[in-house]
């Protein structure tokens, strides 16, 4: 079987068969360079296919389905193969699931806490960087061995690389010249949350070179906003309805992806020149201003005609800042459409409704 | 600031504010409260009270343009900002109010109005409604020339007040206090301490005061005084009869979160002290006959205070802890004038909400023993993630290690549409039952 066609379970047990560590990681933000270079394969947990029954005992109702399916997963026993945990302190809801998890329940396994600054403005902050992915090192260390300071190198050139195919996917899908629908893009984006950047890197090429330049330009173009694109079916939809997304301002996509690189010496301030020169993001305390603008310049660069913030429901970080951003945006002249999502629920008809009529209004 | 309006402000704060409060008081007088059969005698120290947080609500009208104004989260090391006279509210505080009064959801739905989701903090959601709308029950609020805002309560702050930086457009400081996942680490430390050095010419800058290291000391030690009272006012409770129930000290606590360092939150808190000593050497109980002692975890339902003290009180149940009230206590007595800083660091970040879950079962485990609790009411908040997530396994852990009694139940804190009195009176009734009273 060829790494594509693998399932991501099939492909996380090749990798630990070949003696690399797997960890869970939860979302958001966090130094996959790092993972790697101590040979481990990241597996993110965003909205794993469960069904929620055990999570039910420990989480009340009113929390995000991230976190619920994420718990769920570990409780079903599907995270046992795992090597340990990492948890990036993205909001309260994550904050406390790792602490039930390595308190209350006991995950059997090493579980790290990585935390990043939430006063993004001052020096103070980036300073406190560098010292937290170090004290991340020397724990991983512990459970690991030392760190390779070469692999550490190699593995942010192996970042730089892939921020920069996952910036030419976005290009390419900004000109409308890339030939896939809006599922396939997505689908391509989201296995990079558990490649290991070696079989990435040749996936993402292979998809470039396949679908290069013949895509279709006069599909309506949207930015789409929020936390990640579930459920997929509205990306099916989209492409039924003759949209493509033109853009994104997702946690899993640019918000993440699009890195600018660092030509610091020293790999850890790389890292975190990296950070904080990334696309602005809710969890990290990213100022409503910050926010706007990079909405802005991606409608004016991509000529979309509206925005759609796809929410997850009871997701703080995003909730909050949604009245101001689409204030501004109609106050520009530009339509938006907020959706209220479940995880993995599918599309309901009342979702579809809204979708068309949304797309019918700015067609 | 204005010469006129610093005159002002002097001129209520020296007549207008003594004349309300000698009005409010006569108006008081003419309609005494019946006693009830369930609860000792009121606090004498209650209209000081009332009178101190009114005084603050009305001064507060006048004081832009007088002072400096700061809008303040609850946990934020406020000690800094009294170094540069800053006037501050508390929106929490304010909340509180505002469902205490019945108000919540009138005001939340303002902000709901401009797209703020009913899912939302009702804290958050009521000062954003008061921001758009002018509406609150305190009169008038003054605009903020500053928010300042730590995360060690929960991240929600900081997104609420990016809203209002942004709203308003003025300076948002942060105090960024890492959560301790595990035991707080040097490096963490240090991140806070540069952050206050960052801070002060910023604070300078929009207050126009310079900073006084002797004034910091100062506040630092009042600060500290004020906490280690406040402790000594929870830990009254410890003695059968508790002199006061949770109920009161949710009310008590006022002083201590928008009036902290200053030396006015002190004095109250010796005058209740001693109050509460008296009670305590008289064997007067804040309920009349306390068979079970009851421990609450999390913030208060403000809009059903004054039922549940008597549902309880009923019953002979008196809470005598809570996690809530003793956070204000807990780590402030870290506070120290030879570092400051990094004393104010450990202060602020080591509270209960800014560290591991499994600090707070042990922390639980200990004022269940010291307070001889008999039975735990968890109150599952739709507003407060970090207060919520995990209480299910706390119970459990509890139940198990310790035997103890419990019950969940739901509401949010303000906002009385995300409350249901049968659901809630089933649940109670079982717990009841369960405590065989
Ligand atoms: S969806 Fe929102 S609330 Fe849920 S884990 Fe992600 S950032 Fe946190
Ligand atoms: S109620 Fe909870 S979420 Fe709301 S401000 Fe307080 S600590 Fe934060």
């Amino acid at each position: 079987m060829t790494k594509t066609q693998m399932t991501r379970k099939d492909y996380l047990l090749d990798q630990k068969q070949k003696g690399r560590h797997i960890f869970g990681v939860f979302p958001a933000q966090y130094p996959k360079e790092l993972l790697w270079a101590m040979n481990v394969v990241p597996a993110e947990i965003w909205d794993p296919p469960v069904e929620i029954t055990a999570a039910n005992a420990h989480l009340q109702p009113y929390i995000c389905s991230v976190v619920r399916f994420g718990l769920e997963l570990v409780l079903e026993g599907k995270c046992d193969f795992l090597d340990g945990f990492l948890f990036p302190h993205t909001c309260d809801s994550i904050q406390n699931m790792a602490s039930v998890i390595h308190d209350y329940i006991g995950a059997n396994k090493p579980c790290y806490f990585f935390y990043h600054p939430k006063n993004p403005h001052g020096k103070a902050a980036r300073e406190y960087y560098v010292l937290e992915l170090k004290n991340l090192m020397r724990s991983l260390e512990k459970q690991l061995g030392p760190l390779n300071p070469d692999a550490l190198k190699q593995r942010i050139q192996q970042g730089h690389k892939i921020s920069s195919l996952f910036g030419e996917f976005y290009d390419l899908r900004a000109k409308g010249e890339l030939d896939v629908g809006n599922g396939e893009f997505y689908e391509q984006i989201r296995r990079g949350e558990y490649l290991f950047p070696d079989d990435l890197i040749p996936e993402l090429e292979g998809f470039l070179a396949r679908n290069k330049g013949k895509g279709e330009k006069r599909l309506m173009p949207v930015i789409l906003s929020g936390v990640l694109p579930n459920p997929p079916e509205i990306l099916t939809l989209f492409d039924e309805l003759g949209v493509r997304v033109s853009h994104d301002d997702l946690l899993i996509g640019s918000r993440r992806l699009l890195v600018p690189p660092s030509n610091l010496k020293d790999p850890f301030k790389q890292l975190a020149e990296s950070y904080f020169s990334m696309p602005p993001c809710s969890t990290k305390g990213a100022p409503i201003v910050k926010r706007r603008e990079y909405l802005l310049s991606l409608i004016k660069a991509t000529g979309a005609k509206g925005v759609i913030f796809n929410v997850v429901k009871f997701c703080e970080p995003e909730w909050f800042d949604v009245p101001n951003l689409t204030d501004e945006l109609k106050k520009r002249g530009t339509p938006t459409l907020v959706l209220d999502t479940e995880l993995n629920q599918g599309l309901s008809g009342q979702m579809k409704t809204r979708v068309e009529a949304f797309v019918e209004m700015i067609s | 600031m204005s010469f006129a309006q610093k005159a002002r402000y002097n001129f209520m704060k020296d007549l207008g504010a003594p004349a309300l409060m000698w009005l409010r008081q006569s108006q008081r007088k003419k309609r005494p409260r019946k006693p009830n059969p369930y609860l000792g005698p009121p606090l004498k120290c209650a209209g000081r009270l009332r009178e101190i947080m009114t005084r603050h609500y009305y001064l507060s009208r006048f004081s832009k343009g007088a002072k400096p104004v700061a809008w303040v989260t609850s946990g934020a090391p406020v000690e800094l900002l009294r170094v540069f006279d800053f006037y501050t509210i508390y929106p929490e505080n304010h909340g509180a109010l505002c469902g205490a009064q019945k108000k919540g959801p009138e005001i939340c739905s303002e902000a709901e109005k401009k797209g703020y989701h009913p899912d939302l903090c009702s804290y958050a959601r009521i000062d954003l409604g008061h921001a758009f709308s002018g509406k609150t029950p305190a009169g008038r609020l003054p605009r903020p020339d500053l928010l300042f805002c730590a995360n060690n309560i929960c991240q929600t702050v900081l997104y609420w007040y990016k809203e209002l930086s942004y709203y308003w457009n003025i300076p948002l400081i942060i105090f960024d206090t890492p959560y301790n996942f595990q035991d707080i680490r040097e490096k963490d430390i240090e991140y806070m301490v540069c952050q206050f050095e960052e801070m002060i010419p910023e604070l300078e800058r929009i207050s126009g005061c310079k900073y006084s290291h002797d004034r910091f000391m100062k506040i630092i030690g009042i600060a500290r005084e004020s906490a280690s009272t406040w402790g000594r006012v929870l830990a009254t409770m410890k003695h059968r009869p508790a002199p006061i129930s949770i109920f009161d000290a949710f009310v008590h606590l006022a002083p201590i979160v928008s009036l902290r360092g200053l030396p006015i939150a002190l004095d109250y808190y010796r005058i209740l002290l001693d109050e509460l000593e008296e009670r305590v050497a008289k064997g007067i109980g804040a309920v009349t006959n306390e068979s079970k002692r009851l421990m609450w975890d999390n913030i208060a339902v403000w809009f059903k205070l004054r039922d549940w003290s008597l549902l309880f009180a009923e019953r002979g149940l008196n809470f005598v802890a809570a996690t809530y009230t003793n956070a204000w206590a807990e780590t402030i007595h870290y506070l120290d004038e030879m570092s400051p800083f990094e004393s104010m660091a450990r202060a602020y970040s080591l509270v209960v909400l800014n560290n591991s879950l499994n600090y707070r079962l042990k922390l639980m485990e200990q004022m269940i023993r010291d307070y001889q609790v008999d039975g735990l009411v968890i109150l599952s908040l739709r507003s407060c993630k970090p207060y919520s997530v995990g209480q299910y396994d706390l119970r459990r852990l509890l139940g198990e290690r310790l035997g103890i009694k419990s019950v969940v139940i739901e509401s949010d804190m303000t906002d009385f549409r995300a409350y249901s009195e049968e659901q809630t009176r089933t649940r109670l009734e079982a717990f009841f039952e369960a405590l065989e009273v």
